[in-house]
């Protein structure tokens, strides 16, 4: 409620004329009765015809200012509501872009997706139900209360009696259907997780011979989810007749009142009638109103978890007065360093881990999954900050640094691709944004990726489709690789970048990079000996920890760890 | 349009079984909706009576007073009617709702079996979230239009219709006016839809931009901060959110005119009603009572066509859905299995490929006469580059596709003749992307013999080296693996789906080994598990490892699609062709 409230107020002056529009409408529903009662009463009782006719024209007016008044009303709605989830949005996307990895990981990318695009559209459908029903309903309510009681105070009584039962009646279907639409919720997710199971495991379900097996499980959710449904909707179909019936009988007792006022000489015939429709108004308004109260709580949870992503505050921020220029380029130095995600800091990941290098230099980290050489090169960029110890980069620690300045310096290949939609051009310039179609020719000539581009039809121009899912997981590989070439950093760190490419292809780039990065230290994580045999120096991680440096023939002789990864790898001649 | 007539009827189609309670639910609702028309003119009738007594007390007719009797008896006749339309009500929703539940339930279970008889290459063509989204959220949409609309619609219309029968009998000038009314809103009300159709659909696309933006920009987050391009990213997801925006707000203003004018119309309807009602009832050829019905006829005419407009795009978007959902139940299915030869009583697992010719399109053909020869319990070894083909060779072996030309035979039987299914329980499959269900652990390993008691299950488990893992976790083989298993660790549902393929005890396997994703003690567990597994099986292995390739008895290399080179280590070794190189790129020092 709260963010919906501070994004409304934005939008003062239009809400104040949504809520005069409002007027328009009760303006029509409750004067058009009120002019038919004295129609009836003065003019036609009375046989007079002019009347008639004047508060004929006096309808009109009041039809004609109430359309001015609901065209500006769906105006101001429409204005507002939009304005809202587009602001919202806004702010989201600015916000996740203020995020570090730490703020990703915790929200997840699907949920985060889900709320810039799902809970803002929650959130909207409330907000219009509530500049339409919202606001026109409470006040349809009392407006009608008032004309009602002014019409015939005795007669109102009968009404209170009624909104009680009627109060009740919402209560009562409320508080049932909650749960059953709960667990109606949780039948459909486990719907659709057995589908989505029979999807991803279609080769081994058949393999299996288990088609019968698994659609006896789908049955089994699919019946539930049924008989549910089915509890739920019966119930929810109690409440039209069940207020119906209380409307008929409050109508019937009303008749019955109103004829012996009549008879007493207290209400005329057109009053009654009149009364009726005020009645008719007032509960109708009262059901509506209901079911906004119904929605509520749906809107509140979408709301909740786009307020908790405004609120968050990303762990590593840009440092505006950060250093933006250095003497040397390429000297990376780790002092010490010890990490562990944040909440979890009993077991470091990295544990003191120090190693320097320089220009012109290759340092190779290997080790198996969870020995920490991916989270390793991860602190360099920032993604995450160290623990305990430092990072220097060229002399300054890499929290010193402007964090744009810093990522300038950093050519980083994650394991995975990832490309934008837009041409190649487009991505590769995403490295340096004016870069010549020159120097976007050499990188791809060095990626080993200008074949494959000039066979495109459109060459530089050729548009990759979201993701580059139309390149193949190699050719995508190999323009990330050019893309950070073109950036011409002062270090390159791969990040097991060349898993996708075929022996020859891979031989040939890391020969032809070997020349380009003469200025830059090269850090590469890999899980083939093969790929980094020839480094400066490897680093073999194990929980954590540097248990061996140096170089490949060093490290077969000194470190069991190496030893031990080789030789599953390498054949008996290669390791002697 | 004519296409969502047509879905119309194919979900006709699926109301069958249930029409005794589909016609039963029309008709209590046709009566429903008939005591709904009656009440103004019940009530009017009290009206009409008072005001004439009133009218004679008024004028000094002696006797006059107000008829309470006959108010009582109308009250009463009044309540009764109520009575009957709320029970009808009722009951029809009753009855409704248990003939769209059971109809949705039976599409859902349609499309899941459909799920099983598509042939494998559909899912390989189409995109799985593509495939998901109509299984789930189209269904949805067409059970939620189905549920609120359906007997909406049926009331809405018939609503109308017993208004304007009421009010024909009442009085045909007054009527007439109404009934005007009827196509002016609905002219009214298409022409809105028609002016705010384009922007809806640019809104629908902005929307699309917009998700997939939002989708792109936060899986690729890291790059775009490691390129430092936070602030363009952000001015280009503005742009498209504020087209959205524009887009968004000329649909809603443009439709939200609608309700107002159609309001114009039926309130120009009401004023005409009331002075020449008016009028009438002076004349003397309308009772007072009447007129007060008329008035409440606007409302029963006007409520309905408003919810009709409403619902029309509720209905469109079922409609579309619907589209989609036959789209996919009108698939071709797999092919039916033709001859069925029975295999014979004990299968050896002897497996040969005879000139088998194969290419996913049949003008390209990928295998070109294709010969291997494998014996009972020999290992065959398929190595290659990533994204050679090795799937492949597992889809032909299961008949995930079949052979172009050729033949597989499983001891010496063509395994075209021989049912999918003899077939495929030959197989036991232990894949790298290990694929485990929602249940407990004991469930999963079942999932290969369903039949299988504890007994089996604990004993595949210690074939699988994973007896003792699953004895360390909570609730131990009772324990539920969590919707994308993820509370156990890659190397660990590994093992699960090799105790699976074991309890199968089938007489030939199929493993992929592991690359890289699992830590070095693990993976020596799995080693040993598929070592153990393999004793006396035919095994073909997607190998990764030097020690499993050198021991195969015999060594596929595959190269894009192609099998180029079948032999052992050491021939291919000395013919020195693409094993060579590729041996040596990846097992061995790269060539300078």
């Amino acid at each position: 409620m709260k963010l919906m409230w501070n994004y409304t107020k934005k939008y003062k002056k239009l809400v104040f004329l949504n809520f005069i529009c409002v007027f328009g409408f009760i303006l029509i529903e409750l004067g058009l009765p009120t002019i038919l009662a004295q129609m009836i009463d003065k003019g036609i009782a009375q046989n007079d015809f002019e009347v008639v006719k004047r508060y004929g024209v006096l309808m009109l007016v009041i039809c004609l200012i109430g359309l001015v008044a609901l065209i500006f009303l769906a105006y101001c709605g429409s204005k507002i509501t939009t304005g809202i989830v587009r602001d919202i949005r806004d702010d989201l996307f600015e916000k996740t872009q203020s995020f570090s990895h730490r703020e990703y990981d915790q929200f997840g990318v699907s949920s985060l997706v889900t709320r810039t695009t799902n809970d803002a559209f929650q959130v909207m459908q409330f907000m219009q139900m509530i500049l339409r029903m919202g606001m026109m309903t409470p006040l349809m309510f009392i407006s009608s209360f008032i004309m009602i009681i002014r019409t015939s105070p005795s007669l109102s009584g009968v009404v209170f009696i009624a909104v009680p039962f009627l109060l009740v009646g919402v209560l009562i279907i409320g508080k049932k259907s909650e749960p059953l639409s709960e667990k109606q919720q949780a039948n459909l997710d486990a719907i659709n997780l057995n589908l989505r199971e029979n999807l991803t495991g279609l080769r081994v379900i058949r393999a299996f011979v288990n088609e019968k097996f698994q659609e006896s499980r789908f049955s089994k959710v699919n019946g539930n989810y049924t008989a549910v449904s089915k509890k739920l909707f019966k119930l929810m179909a109690f409440a039209q007749p069940g207020f119906s019936l209380i409307f008929n009988l409050l109508f019937a007792c009303i008749l019955w009142l109103g004829t012996i006022q009549i008879s007493q000489n207290n209400l005329q015939v057109g009053q009654l009638i009149a009364f009726i429709e005020y009645i008719f108004h007032a509960l109708f308004s009262f059901m509506l109103f209901a079911n906004v109260f119904m929605m509520y709580p749906r809107a509140a949870v979408s709301a909740n978890r786009i307020q908790e992503v405004l609120d968050t505050e990303a762990v590593i921020k840009e440092n505006e007065d950060g250093v933006t220029e250095t003497e040397t380029h390429g000297y990376l130095t780790f002092e010490n360093v010890t990490f562990a995600y944040p909440g979890n800091t009993e077991t470091p990941v990295i544990r003191d881990v120090s190693f320097s290098s320089k220009p012109g230099e290759t340092i190779a980290f290997i080790g198996s999954t969870g020995s920490g050489k991916s989270t390793l090169i991860q602190l360099i960029p920032r993604f995450y900050d160290v623990t305990r110890g430092r990072i220097l980069l060229d002399g300054v620690d890499v929290r010193d640094y402007k964090l744009s300045a810093l990522r300038q310096k950093i050519g980083f290949i994650p394991q995975k691709a990832l490309l934008f939609t837009g041409t190649i051009a487009e991505n590769m310039r995403y490295g340096k944004w004016n870069a010549t179609t020159k120097e976007l020719e050499e990188a791809s000539d060095i990626a080993q990726a200008k074949e494959f581009i000039s066979l495109k039809p459109k060459q530089f121009d050729e548009l990759l489709a979201e993701g580059g899912s139309n390149m193949s997981g190699g050719q995508k590989q190999r323009l990330s690789i050019a893309r950070a070439i073109v950036k011409k950093p002062d270090v390159y760190i791969f990040d097991d970048s060349f898993s996708a490419l075929d022996y020859q292809t891979d031989a040939n780039l890391r020969a032809r990079l070997r020349d380009e990065t003469l200025d830059a230290t090269v850090l590469i994580v890999a899980q083939r000996v093969g790929t980094i045999m020839h480094a400066d120096k490897i680093l073999v991680l194990n929980e954590g920890e540097v248990v061996g440096s140096g170089t490949h023939q060093e490290l077969l002789k000194t470190c069991d760890v190496y030893y031990d990864i080789a030789s599953s790898q390498l054949s008996k001649e290669e390791l002697a | 349009m004519r296409n969502s007539l047509g879905s119309i009827k194919r979900i006709g189609s699926y109301i069958k079984p249930y029409k005794i309670g589909f016609i039963v639910a029309l008709l209590l609702t046709v009566i429903c909706m008939f005591a709904n028309a009656l009440q103004p003119f019940i009530m009017g009738l009290i009206l009409t009576e008072v005001g004439h007594n009133v009218a004679d007390i008024a004028n000094g007719v002696a006797g006059a007073a107000i008829n309470f009797p006959y108010v009582i008896e109308i009250i009463i006749y009044m309540l009764i009617i109520a009575l009957v339309y709320q029970i009808t009500m009722y009951a029809s929703a009753w009855l409704m709702t248990n003939v769209v539940q059971n109809t949705m339930r039976d599409l859902r279970a349609d499309i899941d079996n459909k799920i099983n008889r598509l042939p494998v290459s559909y899912f390989d063509k189409n995109q799985q979230g593509n495939i998901l989204s109509r299984v789930t959220n189209d269904v949805d949409a067409i059970s939620n239009a189905m549920q609120q609309s359906l007997i909406q619609i049926v009331n809405s219309v018939l609503g109308i219709v017993f208004a304007v029968g009421m009010m024909l009998v009442l009085s045909i000038p007054l009527a007439l006016i109404l009934i005007v009314t009827i196509p002016v809103s609905i002219l009214i009300s298409k022409f809105v839809v028609n002016k705010s159709q384009p922007y809806f659909k640019g809104q629908q696309k902005s929307l699309g931009e917009l998700n997939g933006y939002v989708q792109e920009s936060f899986s690729g987050f890291s790059v775009i901060k490691l390129y430092g391009k936070e602030a363009d990213t952000l001015k280009e997801f503005k742009e498209i959110n504020h087209r959205l925006a524009s887009f968004g707000f000329k649909a809603a203003f443009i439709s939200g005119i609608m309700m107002p004018l159609v309001g114009l119309v039926s309130n120009l309807g009401y004023i005409g009603v009331a002075v020449f009602g008016g009028y009438a009832v002076i004349q003397g050829t309308l009772t007072l009572g009447n007129l007060q019905a008329f008035t409440q006829y606007v409302w029963q005419i006007n409520q309905p066509i408003s919810q009709i407009t409403q619902l029309s795009g509720v209905l469109q978007s079922a409609a579309a859905a619907t589209g989609r959902v036959f789209e996919i139940l009108d698939e071709p299915e797999e092919k039916p299995d033709q001859v069925q030869r029975p295999l014979p009583e004990k299968v050896e697992g002897n497996v040969s490929f005879e000139h088998v010719q194969f290419g996913y399109n049949k003008s390209n053909p990928l295998i070109k006469d294709l010969n291997v020869e494998v014996k009972s319990g020999q290992t065959v070894a398929i190595v290659g580059p990533t994204g050679a083909g090795k799937t492949t060779l597992i889809n032909l072996l299961l008949r995930f596709y079949d052979v172009d030309q050729g033949a597989i035979k499983i001891d010496g039987i063509d395994t075209k003749e021989m049912s999918r299914a003899d077939v495929r329980s030959q197989f036991g499959m232990v894949l790298q992307d290990a694929w485990l269900y929602n249940a407990s652990i004991s469930d999963n390993i079942r999932f290969g013999k369903l039949d299988a008691t504890e007994y089996e299950v604990v004993d595949a488990a210690k074939t699988a080296n994973v007896d003792h893992f699953i004895r360390t976790l909570p609730n131990g083989y009772d324990m539920i693996l969590n919707q994308e298993a993820s509370n156990i660790s890659l190397g660990q549902k590994q093992l699960l789906t090799i105790a699976r393929a074991v309890i199968s005890n089938p007489k030939i396997l199929i493993l992929d080994e592991a690359t890289s994703s699992v830590d070095t003690r693990l993976e020596a567990l799995i080693q040993k598990a598929m070592k153990r597994v393999m004793e006396g099986r035919t095994s073909f292995v997607i190998a990764h490892r030097l020690s499993t390739i050198r021991d195969a008895d015999l060594i596929l290399v595959m190269d894009q699609g192609e099998i180029i080179e079948q032999g052992t280590h050491e021939s291919l070794l000395a013919k020195g062709g693409f094993y060579e190189k590729l041996y040596n790129s990846q097992f061995s020092e790269e060539a300078e």
